[in-house]
């Protein structure tokens, strides 16, 4: 990375940063959950973008974070810190023990059972106690949403450099070549069962975090928002939208979409359930790599770019 | 000479067939090995089943000394087997620089090197091939020819002390043939030993140190390639009995 590219960086997170100070109440409220809807991106990145698996389990990460921080800080009266550590605890424990049999499973084989997670979790949590079951639980409440902010833009940072690492290290090597071809990885030497595991705990492990942070910025949790699986549908729209298997697309992605999708609920409220059914349709035929691709090859190819991708679908 | 892959009564059967019936046999260090065969004969599933793609129904495969039979492909990477496919199997979408960076940086040997000294044996790979000018590429820009190239340098970066070569010559003109003639020579020089599977009977009968034949799943003749291709049993399965 040259210092020029680092000197930008910095300065956009600092400028990010620097939000809250000037910004208004709404306007962190929603940098809040545009961040941690980053997060989600990013993480479902690591997994479906370099790895090439297609999960709809993340949303799960998502659920077991939330749940990690409520039941420590509500059951057992533990801090904040500590509850983030259980939960991705779990997600990683979950990760692996789920990841071993589903990673078998190749494309839609895959989805599909991912798919099926979180209903699954949704049953489970409705019937223990210690989670409150389907009532939820209801955790103390920090009126302090400049912190919030300022967690979710580190934890999106953190993700996005562990990312970077990853388009050049041996491990990210590994997950790109698993993507682009499975077996011809294997007779490479990658261990392809440890490293899709590995990248579907560390994709969790980021998930999970989001989960937890939001928890305590909601202050309340039941099964059915935790586990919610439009919520991974998101994720996947913002990371494909951006870009997947990029460093900055679905950072791009979810934070363009969110931008609009506020607008457009709070101008247009009747066609904002609408915008993501239709950003889906024109992302995968217009753009079925992201603004990332556009950004590098609109140049060469100007507008035919998109006349391209069409052809390429035979639509 | 010592062997250094030893196969003993490999079967591999699928469903009712069975594409591999009780094969064995020596590759020796540093020796080419000629593997021949009609279409359908098992060559690749052999190959497979050394690269551990494909697990043997039954019988026992030895390398180096160690039973690998039950070795996932990966670990068999890391001792020292590659292998190119027939059905070339690039990582599309990344350049042809990384693809065999790949191979530099997972092959044999537990650690290997970072990426910058990588991509720097990949290139000494690629150039080696002759494919030094198209580094930049994305493998899914070669043509066949390049493809096949790009394997061999893809299975040499993981540095093997085995290289399977799943018909690597196939589809090219004899000028290329020639040029990955001389490529698998300089290969064997190196210390590599090597197992070539071919249908171009001319470019394999001289490059063989040993010719070993398949039909219909067994092996039907092993030895001297001049005596091999002259073996009754060998000019009959692909030629047809003669009629008398």
């Amino acid at each position: 990375m040259t210092a020029a590219r680092i000197a930008l960086a910095s300065l956009a997170i600092a400028v990010l940063a620097a939000v809250p100070w000037f910004g208004s109440d709404v306007l962190v409220q929603f940098g809040i959950n545009a961040l941690l809807l980053a997060v989600l991106a990013q993480g479902w990145n690591i997994i479906g973008g370099y790895a090439g698996y297609a999960s709809f389990g993340n949303s799960v990460f998502y659920g077991l974070g939330s749940y990690g921080v409520a039941i420590t800080m509500v059951q057992w009266e533990l801090p904040f810190a500590f509850g983030l550590a259980f939960g991705v605890l779990m997600a990683v424990i979950f990760a692996f023990l789920l990841g071993l049999p589903v990673l078998r499973l190749k494309g839609h084989y895959f989805a599909i059972a991912t798919l099926a997670l979180a209903q699954v979790m949704i049953a489970i949590v409705s019937n223990v106690p210690l989670a409150g079951q389907n009532i939820g639980l209801v955790l103390p409440p920090l009126n302090n949403d400049p912190l919030f902010y300022e967690l979710a833009l580190g934890l999106l940072t953190a993700v996005t450099l562990t990312i970077f690492w990853l388009t050049r290290s041996r491990f990210g090597f590994g997950l790109i070549a698993i993507r682009e071809n499975e077996e011809g990885a294997a007779v490479m030497g990658v261990n392809t069962t440890l490293y899709k595991v590995l990248a579907f705990a560390l994709s969790g492990v980021f998930s999970a975090l989001a989960g937890g942070i939001h928890a305590y910025w909601i202050t309340f949790l039941d099964p059915e928002s935790a586990f919610d699986i439009s919520l991974n549908v998101k994720m996947i729209i913002m990371a494909v939208f951006g870009g997947p298997g990029t460093i900055l697309g679905p950072v791009i992605g979810a934070l363009t979409l969110s931008a609009v999708s506020e607008l457009l609920s709070s101008e247009v409220t009747s066609v904002a359930g609408l915008f993501f059914g239709i950003v889906v349709v024109a992302a995968v035929v217009l753009m079925p790599r992201g603004l990332a691709d556009i950004v590098r090859r609109f140049r060469k190819s100007g507008w035919r770019y998109f006349a391209e991708n069409i052809k390429a679908h035979r639509i | 000479m010592s062997a250094i892959l030893e196969i003993s009564h490999v079967t591999r059967r699928f469903a009712g067939l069975v594409a591999v019936n009780d094969v064995s046999f020596t590759l020796d260090e540093g020796e080419i090995l000629g593997v021949i065969g009609p279409n359908g004969a098992g060559k690749t599933t052999l190959v497979s089943m050394i690269s551990g793609t494909l697990a043997p129904s039954s019988g026992n495969i030895v390398f180096e000394g160690n039973s690998i039979t039950r070795l996932p492909a990966f670990r068999r990477a890391r001792l020292g087997i590659g292998r190119t496919f027939q059905i070339m199997r690039p990582f599309p979408g990344l350049s042809v620089l990384d693809n065999v960076a790949v191979g530099a940086l997972f092959g044999r040997g537990e650690e290997t090197a970072g990426l910058a000294e990588a991509r720097e044996r990949a290139l000494g790979y690629l150039e080696f091939v002759g494919l030094g000018k198209s580094i930049g590429r994305r493998a899914d820009e070669l043509g066949g020819p390049g493809r096949k190239r790009l394997e061999l340098a893809k299975a040499l970066a993981m540095q093997p002390k085995l290289l399977l070569c799943d018909e690597v010559m196939a589809g090219l003109n004899h000028v290329e043939i020639d040029e990955v003639v001389e490529v698998i020579r300089k290969v064997r020089d190196e210390g590599i030993s090597i197992l070539v599977i071919e249908h171009v009977i001319k470019a394999i009968k001289s490059l063989s140190d040993r010719l070993l034949v398949l039909h219909h799943g067994e092996k039907i003749a092993d030895g001297e390639p001049e005596a091999v291709l002259s073996d009754a049993a060998v000019v009959e399965a692909y030629l047809g009995k003669r009629r008398a």
